[in-house]
């Protein structure tokens, strides 16, 4: 049988044009909760251990006196102050993992918004737009972030966060200091957050860790207004809980 | 029964629930690490003012259950032998916190009498982080997910 050259050139151009159509982002959208792969929860999907924090001196040496003097002040019970007493927010990058506070992501193709249970922090990733460079933008506790879809992968390159914003582990950093954010499904329902801080003013290399979180259906976010904060800081330093009579 | 701590049956207690505060202990340290030195439970701060290896059991009547940010707190007058009350600050973890721990906003009021256990602030004022509590309707709760008993 003879076969129609038109129709087999639109076969052929059907064929063609199938691989090379633009593949959908995977939807992110939800709430998620941190998954630590502790009793019940997988541990093949637990994050992968974080690299060690080096930094260059002299940060190094009063990072370490730091750490001490906090460890000392937990164990005698009387705990140093640090912005949290006062209810100030955590800022990136601490904000992608509070205890156990689900976080919410709302994806639209032109922006990525994460809102995170403790303290309602909300941050905002531009799509497929170019990053501002450093110092146009006024530093802050979530900075200005840019995102892209590299495959199935989101990453977000931040920059412009606050030196005074707690780093992680607490470590010092600088208003060049740039986070970049892998985030991928590893299952339908469990997303992995790889974090990269870079600054070369306080790190002799990069630090990476990684963020885990489980997907929590249904789950609907809870308000955190901080209007009953009853820690205060008394004259030495030490966090203390304010008591009331009646 | 009234204000009791370090007394015998606080101590009882307090032994009674070795075995499950070893597990919750260890528990916590794992979360502890996960979490970059943020604790599981309470968002804002350090849980070392509290002495969480000592535990007091308290009887009384709340005055107020605060459903709040960044903790939720139960005040509570506790009658001593001799009709003396003392007023004791209770807290508990936040109210997103608790409520991943089966609480809800409504679970107690000003006038329930109720019986709980918390870990003692180290300086000995009344005041002190909440273990569990049972309720006038005989629930227990404790303190958001893993941490003491009827939690889930």
């Amino acid at each position: 049988m003879k076969v129609p050259t038109v129709a087999v050139a639109v076969s052929l151009a059907m064929l063609l044009s199938a691989p090379v159509q633009a593949q959908a982002p995977p939807d992110l959208s939800g709430v998620w909760a941190p998954y630590r792969g502790g009793r019940g929860d997988d541990p093949s999907l637990a994050p992968p251990p974080a690299s060690p924090i080096v930094l260059k001196a002299p940060y190094a040496e009063r990072y370490e006196e730091r750490r001490a003097a906090e460890r000392e002040a937990v164990e005698r019970g009387e705990p140093l102050a640090t912005d949290a007493v006062f209810c100030m927010p955590y800022g990136m990058p601490r904000m992608m993992s509070v205890a156990l506070y689900p976080m919410e992501i709302i994806q639209r193709p032109q922006q990525i918004t994460i809102v995170t249970e403790a303290f309602s922090e909300v941050r905002r990733v531009y799509m497929h737009e170019p990053q501002l460079p450093v110092g146009e933008v006024p530093p802050g506790y979530y900075g200005h972030s840019v995102g892209r879809w590299d495959s199935e992968t989101l990453v977000i390159d931040t920059i412009a966060i606050k030196e005074s914003v707690p780093g992680y582990q607490g470590m010092p950093h600088s208003d060049r200091m740039r986070i970049t954010e892998r985030i991928r499904l590893i299952t339908p329902d469990v997303l992995h957050d790889e974090i990269t801080i870079e600054d070369p003013v306080t790190l002799e290399r990069p630090v990476t860790y990684t963020h885990a979180y489980r997907r929590m259906p249904g789950y609907k976010m809870v308000e955190f207004v901080c209007e009953n904060n009853r820690e205060y800081v008394d004259e030495n330093g030490v966090v203390r809980m304010r008591l009331r009579e009646n | 029964m009234a204000f009791a701590p370090r007394r015998p049956r606080a101590i009882v207690r307090a032994m009674a629930w070795r075995p499950r505060a070893r597990v919750t202990g260890w528990c916590l340290a794992l979360l502890l690490a996960g979490a970059g030195g943020a604790h599981p439970l309470l968002a804002h701060h350090s849980f070392a003012m509290f002495d969480t290896t000592s535990q007091v059991t308290l009887s009384g009547t709340v005055t107020s259950f605060e459903w709040t940010n960044p903790h939720a707190y139960i005040e509570l007058d506790v009658a001593a032998e001799r009709g003396a009350v003392t007023h004791w600050s209770v807290e508990l973890g936040s109210t997103s916190i608790l409520m991943q721990g089966g609480w809800k906003f409504n679970d107690l009021k000003r006038g329930d009498k109720v019986t709980l256990v918390l870990n003692p602030l180290r300086n000995g004022d009344p005041g002190g982080l909440l273990v569990y509590v049972t309720l006038p309707d005989g629930r227990e709760l404790g303190n958001g997910p893993g941490r003491g008993r009827g939690t889930r």
